[in-house]
C-alpha cells in the first residue's frame, strides 16, 4: 500500500480541527484521505492512515461516519474506512479496513509479544509435566499428542520444537486489528491480536492473547469479560463475565453466566456456563452448565457435567498429581463425585459420590453407582437407553464451527472401532469374571469397582447384541452399494476390504478416532523430521481422519474373521442370511429396549406435579400439553420409522439373496 | 416346575434384588410401582430370575414383566 507524507494545507486543517501531533513529518496519508473526518485527536510515533470516506456498521441499525475522534494514536497503521471515536490510547496496532473502535481505554502493545501463542498452560496435572503451549493453530489431537504421550521424550521434544517454531512466526511489537472488526465499550485490550470480523463489546480487560475469527465464524466477546493468556478462536462466544485465565477456546465454543476456567483448554463446540474449570483437557462437545460444577485436572471429551459434578485430585502429599480420564459419551449426575485418578470407560453414566479410584474403560455404556459406600458398575446398561441414542444424534447436527479451516477432526460414527474394540473387551473381561465367579459372591470386583455376580452374563449378552448389530450393519451398508445382488461373487468382491486392517488397537486422539498404528506412524515422521511443522501435522491428521472410512471397516472384517470365522471375501450365501437374520433379530430387539425406555418419560411417575389444580384428567392433559405423547414423539416416530425400514431392508436383501446361485 | 414353587423363586430372587423380606410381597405386586424398582434393579430383576432359574430369556419381552404373577406367567414358559 502506498502512502505519501502528509501536507502542510492537510496539517494546519487537522490543527484547525483540534489535533495534535509531535513530529508531523511522521504521519503518512494514502491518496484519497479526506482531511475533514479527523477530529480532537492527538498523534505520536510513526502514523499511517488511510481513506475514510464511507460508514462503518457498529451494530444492527447503528452505523456512523468514518474517521478518528477524541483518541491518542500512536505508531499504528489505519485503514480504509475505519471508524475511531474516544480511545484513550491506541498504540502500535495495524488496524485493517472497516474496522470500528469506539468507548476503549487502552489497546497497546507493550513491546515484544506474540499475542499468547505459545503461552503453556498446565492442563490435566496441576502440578505441571503436562505443560501444553497453546496457539492459534492448535487442534485438539495435537494437544492431545503433546499432553499424553510424555513417555516419548524425542517426540514431545520434536513436537516442541515445531510448535516453538510456529509461535515465532507470531512475534511482533505491532498488533493487529482484523478487518471489520469491532471494539466497542471496553476497558483494556493490552497485546492482545483481533482477526477479521471479531466482536469486542463491553468486555472488561484482555490480555497477551488471540482472538481468531473469520467472516464465515465471527468471534464475540461480550460484557464484563476478563482475558489473560488466552487463545480464543473463531465462532466462538465469550461473554457475560466469563473469566479466562491462562486458557484455550477453540472454535465453535460457549463459554459465559460467569464461568471461570484456568489452565484449560476447550475444544470445539464445548459449553461452560456457570462453574469453574481447573487444569482441564475439555475435547470436542464437553459440556457444563450449571453452578457448583467444578471440572479439574480430566480429560473429557462428548462429556455432560451434571449439577454440582465435582472431582478431586487433593488426596496428596507431594503436590497435586492426580488426574482423571472420563472417555467420549459420558455424563455425570448432579452431584456426583470422583475420586481421581479415575479412568471412566465410555458412554457411561456416573451418578453418587465415589470415594474410590477404579478403571471401567473396558466396560463401555455402563451405569457406575454407588451402593452401600461401594463403587458399583452396571455394565452394558447404557447401551438401551434413550439419552445415549439422542446424544449420538444431536452431536453431529451440533457442529458450530463455520470457519472453512476445522481444527478439531471429529469422529461421530457411534460404533467406531475404539467402541466397538472396547465391547468386544467388556465381553472378554466378563468371561472371565463369570467363569471365576462363586454363586456365593453377590459382587465381583475388578480394578476398583464392584460388578453385581447377577449381571455378568446378562451384560455380556448385551454387548452381543450391540456386536451383531455392528456386524451386520457393516455388511448391509457394503451391500446397499450394490444397485441390486446378481451374483455372490459380486458380494464377496464389495464385501473384500481395499486395504489391509490397519491392527486390532484403535485410540480416540480427542474425538479423532484413528488406528493406534496410523497415529504411532505419525510420531515416529515427527521424530524423524519427515514432518517438520505445524501444518505439517495437521496435514497428516486430516489424512488419517479422511481414511476413516476404509480403515474402519478393513478393521471390521478383521472383527467379523476373529469373531464369526468368517472371510468376508469368500462369504457363503448361508453365512450372509446368519449375518443379516442376526442385525436385524438384534437391531430390532436393541430398538424395542430402547422404546421401552423411552416409555418411562411418559409413565405415571414423569407425571407427577403435572395438573397441579385438577384430578386425573387434568393431569393428563397437562402433561400431553407439555410433552406431548409417547406416540407422537418425534424420537419415538423416528425409531419406529427406523425398525420398519430394518424389516424392509431385511425382506429386501434375503429375497435377493433367494434369487443368486451358492 | 409347579407355579407356587416357581412364585416361591420368583419373590426369592425380587426380594434379593430389592433388598425385601419376601414374605411381604403380594402375588400381584408391580415391581416399580408396588415395590419401588428403578430402571437399574429392573435389570437386575431379569438377570437375577436368569440366575434362580438357570434359564436365558429375551430381555426385551421380559421387560415387559412387570409384577410377579406376570413373571411367574412368563418364567413358565421358559421351564
Amino acid at each position: 500500500m502506498s502512502y505519501r507524507k502528509i501536507t502542510n494545507n492537510e496539517i494546519a486543517a487537522l490543527q484547525k480541527q483540534g489535533c495534535f501531533s509531535v513530529n508531523w513529518e511522521s504521519i503518512f496519508v494514502k491518496d484519497g484521505f479526506l482531511v475533514d473526518t479527523i477530529f480532537n485527536t492527538q498523534f505520536a510515533g510513526e502514523i499511517k492512515l488511510g481513506s475514510f470516506g464511507g460508514e462503518v456498521e457498529l451494530e444492527k441499525g447503528i452505523s456512523k461516519p468514518a474517521g478518528i475522534r477524541n483518541s491518542y494514536i500512536e505508531n499504528c497503521e489505519i485503514g480504509d474506512n475505519v471508524y475511531i471515536a474516544n480511545v484513550n490510547s491506541l498504540v502500535n496496532y495495524n488496524v485493517a479496513d472497516n474496522v470500528a473502535i469506539e468507548n476503549v481505554g487502552t489497546i497497546v502493545v507493550n513491546g515484544e509479544t506474540t499475542f499468547g501463542n505459545g503461552y503453556e498452560i498446565e492442563v490435566l496435572n496441576e502440578g505441571g509435566g503436562r505443560d501444553l503451549p497453546i496457539f492459534d493453530k492448535l487442534s485438539a489431537q495435537v494437544a492431545y499428542l503433546m499432553v499424553v504421550y510424555r513417555h516419548d521424550k524425542l517426540f514431545v521434544d520434536k513436537l516442541s520444537e515445531l510448535i516453538n517454531s510456529y509461535v515465532e512466526s507470531k512475534k511482533s511489537t505491532k498488533g493487529t486489528i482484523g478487518k471489520n472488526a469491532r471494539i466497542l465499550n471496553t476497558i483494556s485490550l493490552r497485546n492482545v491480536a483481533v482477526g477479521d470480523y471479531g466482536v469486542v463489546t463491553g468486555a472488561s480487560n484482555l490480555e497477551n492473547g488471540t482472538i481468531g475469527s473469520c467472516k464465515e465464524a465471527p468471534t464475540k466477546i461480550g460484557e464484563d469479560v476478563i482475558a489473560k493468556d488466552f487463545i480464543i478462536l473463531s465462532g466462538s462466544k465469550v461473554d457475560s463475565g466469563a473469566i479466562i485465565t491462562s486458557s484455550f477456546i477453540g472454535q465453535g465454543v460457549k463459554i459465559g453466566k460467569q464461568y471461570s476456567t484456568e489452565n484449560c483448554a476447550f475444544f470445539a463446540n464445548c459449553e461452560g456456563f456457570h462453574g469453574e474449570a481447573c487444569s482441564v483437557l475439555a475435547g470436542p462437545y464437553t459440556v457444563t452448565h450449571h453452578k457448583s460444577t467444578l471440572l479439574i485436572a480430566g480429560m473429557f471429551s462428548f462429556f455432560n457435567a451434571g449439577s454440582g459434578t465435582n472431582q478431586s485430585n487433593h488426596m496428596y502429599k507431594l503436590g497435586p498429581l492426580h488426574q482423571g480420564t472420563v472417555e467420549r459419551g459420558s455424563k455425570t449426575g448432579s452431584f456426583s463425585y470422583l475420586l481421581w485418578p479415575c479412568k471412566v470407560g465410555a458412554y457411561s453414566v456416573v451418578m453418587d459420590k465415589h470415594g474410590s479410584n477404579f478403571d471401567t474403560s473396558e466396560l463401555p455404556f455402563s451405569y457406575i453407582t454407588v451402593e452401600k459406600g461401594r463403587s458399583v458398575i452396571t455394565p452394558a446398561m447404557n447401551l438401551f437407553t434413550v439419552g445415549t441414542t439422542r446424544d449420538v444424534v444431536k452431536w453431529p447436527k451440533r457442529d458450530r464451527r463455520e470457519d472453512p479451516e476445522k481444527l478439531d477432526l471429529i469422529s461421530f460414527d457411534f460404533m467406531n472401532p475404539f467402541i466397538v474394540g472396547k465391547i468386544f473387551d467388556g465381553i472378554n473381561l466378563l468371561n472371565d469374571l463369570h467363569a471365576k465367579a462363586s454363586k456365593k459372591q453377590d459382587y465381583i470386583n475388578h480394578k476398583g469397582i464392584s460388578i453385581n455376580r447377577l449381571m455378568l452374563r446378562t451384560s455380556r449378552r448385551y454387548y452381543e447384541t450391540a456386536i451383531n448389530v455392528h456386524i451386520g450393519k457393516l455388511i448391509v451398508n457394503r451391500l446397499k452399494q450394490l444397485s441390486e445382488l446378481s451374483s455372490l461373487k459380486e458380494i464377496q468382491n464389495i464385501l473384500a476390504p481395499k486395504e489391509k486392517s490397519a491392527g486390532d488397537k484403535w485410540v480416540d486422539i480427542l474425538g479423532l478416532v484413528s488406528p493406534g498404528s496410523s497415529i504411532k506412524s505419525l510420531l515416529d515422521t515427527i521424530k524423524t523430521g519427515e514432518t517438520n511443522s505445524v501444518a505439517g501435522i495437521q496435514s497428516e491428521l486430516n489424512a488419517i481422519h479422511e481414511s476413516y472410512e476404509t480403515d474402519a471397516y478393513s478393521w471390521g472384517a478383521a472383527q467379523i474373521q476373529k469373531y464369526l470365522e468368517i472371510d468376508v471375501a469368500n462369504i457363503s450365501k448361508d453365512e450372509l442370511v446368519k449375518i443379516i437374520t442376526n442385525w436385524k433379530t438384534n437391531s430390532l430387539k436393541m430398538n424395542t429396549m430402547i422404546l421401552k425406555d423411552s416409555e418411562k418419560e411418559f409413565d405415571q411417575n414423569s407425571k407427577l406435579g403435572f395438573g397441579n389444580d385438577g384430578d386425573e384428567s387434568v393431569l393428563e392433559a397437562d402433561f400431553e400439553a407439555i410433552r406431548g405423547t409417547h406416540e407422537s414423539n418425534s424420537f419415538v416416530v423416528g425409531l419406529k420409522n427406523e425398525s420398519a425400514e430394518i424389516e424392509s431392508v431385511f425382506e429386501n436383501l434375503i429375497n435377493q439373496l433367494g434369487e443368486i446361485a451358492d | 416346575m409347579e407355579l407356587e414353587k416357581v412364585k416361591e423363586k420368583v419373590k426369592k430372587a425380587v426380594a434379593e434384588v430389592l433388598k425385601m423380606d419376601a414374605a411381604e410381597i403380594d402375588d400381584d405386586a408391580n415391581f416399580i410401582f408396588d415395590l419401588g424398582a428403578d430402571s437399574m434393579q429392573s435389570m437386575l430383576l431379569i438377570a437375577a430370575f436368569e440366575d434362580e432359574f438357570d434359564i436365558e430369556m429375551e430381555v426385551e419381552k421380559a421387560q415387559e414383566v412387570q409384577s410377579i404373577s406376570g413373571a411367574v406367567e412368563f418364567i413358565s414358559g421358559y421351564l
